[in-house]
């Protein structure tokens, strides 16, 4: 991910009012002014100009939920449920190299079941790069969107034991997804690069079952305090 | 031999395992998934198979080691192999450990010592036949014997023990079956 978004701290909780959010304004004012550079280093070739459009914004709204379904319909085992295949074609082409095994580590023999509830406010896009790999016209545009989002999610083991989160219980999400194009291809499209996890974010809830510790190796003369 | 799905691959596809020598049966046997149990069903015990091949041992006298931890714990078998004189009984102490292991950590079991041995089954390996070299110039055809070793181990504790068949069993047992007798072509 070119030069990462730093989501302010508190992003869904401030107001413009208080001095906290003052501050998170200038900082925005100044990554804008990057982003603008950046709009227009990406405007003669393809179609950067038209991203802050809505229409696209629910494009990209659509793709995010088109490739958390098709993650799920991937990541169902074998021998799970016949319809939903792990399609890696379809899952490729909905989400880049760099975060496609960040996807896939360890869910071989999982069954991953994703849903999407609602969303609690419209996407917005909050950072835009474009630059260029290894020769000078390689162009790929990165756009991070911020989503507020409600979501459930159930991963289950190879015995179809509940390992983590529950179908019952929506979360809330609040995400920064980038997404990434490949500009000099008019017909590429724009595929899910990755996730920004700000420092400041919620924990995660723990996992159902109770995992060991080892402790640290001591000489026979040495007692664990 | 089973495929590292789990380990650190920095930016490469997970799906690149070496291709080894063809799995057997029982290592597929691990591949199985089943569907989401549904919130009332009774939790599946999870079972997970391991097995090491061509161990340079006889199978017959691995036969004795398995038999011997067939029901047991996991903690229990351990403890009798390591004071047990055979030299199969390090190979399999070592199978158990890994099999332990793997459990923890693929298979999503919580507990280690909650496991018990559901199957361990010794088998023939491939044989290959050399010359032994007698006095006198005389020979022996001598065949160098290798056996694989299974084991199953199911979460839980160990299943008790089948209480042995009394005489009274017995007894009943003869009784019952003087009675399911029918009389063919009567009244």
């Amino acid at each position: 991910i070119i030069d990462p978004y730093v989501p302010p701290e508190g992003d869904a909780r401030l107001t413009s009012l208080s001095k906290d959010g003052l501050k998170q304004k200038m900082e925005k004012l100044k990554q804008s002014a990057a982003s603008q550079l950046a709009h227009h280093k990406g405007e003669p070739i393809t179609g950067l100009e038209q991203l802050c459009c809505e229409h696209r914004l629910r494009e990209l709204e659509g793709r995010r939920l088109q490739v958390c379904p098709g993650c799920v319909k991937g990541f169902l085992g074998k021998d799970s449920v016949k319809d939903l295949d792990f399609n890696k074609q379809k899952l490729h082409s909905l989400v880049t190299e760099r975060c496609y095994p960040d996807m896939v580590r360890g869910n071989r023999y999982k069954t991953i079941r994703w849903s999407f509830v609602e969303s609690l406010e419209p996407p917005r896009v909050v950072h835009l790069r474009c630059d260029s790999m290894v020769n000078k016209d390689n162009l790929y545009g990165q756009v991070t969107v911020r989503m507020h989002t409600r979501q459930v999610l159930a991963i289950y083991d190879r015995f179809g034991r509940l390992m983590y989160g529950g179908e019952q219980t929506p979360k809330d999400v609040l995400e920064y997804v980038v997404f990434e194009r490949y500009l000099v291809n008019p017909y590429g499209t724009w595929r899910m690069h990755g996730k920004i996890v700000p420092e400041w974010a919620p924990p995660k809830d723990p996992i159902i079952k109770t995992v060991m510790i080892p402790a640290p190796a001591l000489e026979p003369s040495q007692e664990y305090e | 031999r089973w495929l590292a799905s789990s380990s650190l691959l920095p930016l490469s596809c997970i799906h690149t395992s070496a291709h080894l020598e063809k799995l057997g049966k029982w290592e597929k046997k691990n591949r199985v998934v089943y569907p989401p149990q549904l919130p009332g069903e009774p939790r599946r015990p999870a079972a997970i198979y391991h097995c090491r091949r061509d161990i340079k041992y006889s199978h017959e006298k691995m036969w004795y080691l398995a038999k011997l931890i067939k029901g047991m714990s996991i903690d229990q078998a351990l403890a009798q192999l390591e004071f047990s004189d055979k030299k199969g009984a390090k190979v399999i102490k070592e199978v158990l450990l890994e099999a332990q292991d793997m459990a923890v950590r693929n298979h999503n079991v919580e507990f280690k010592s909650n496991l018990h041995i559901a199957a361990s089954i010794s088998g023939r390996g491939r044989y290959v036949k050399r010359i032994r070299y007698h006095g006198k110039g005389m020979f022996g055809i001598m065949k160098i014997s290798r056996c694989h070793y299974f084991v199953k181990l199911v979460e839980g504790p160990p299943p008790p023990p089948e209480p042995p068949k009394t005489g009274f069993d017995q007894a009943k047992e003869y009784v019952q079956q003087l009675r399911n007798r029918t009389l063919v072509h009567t009244l």
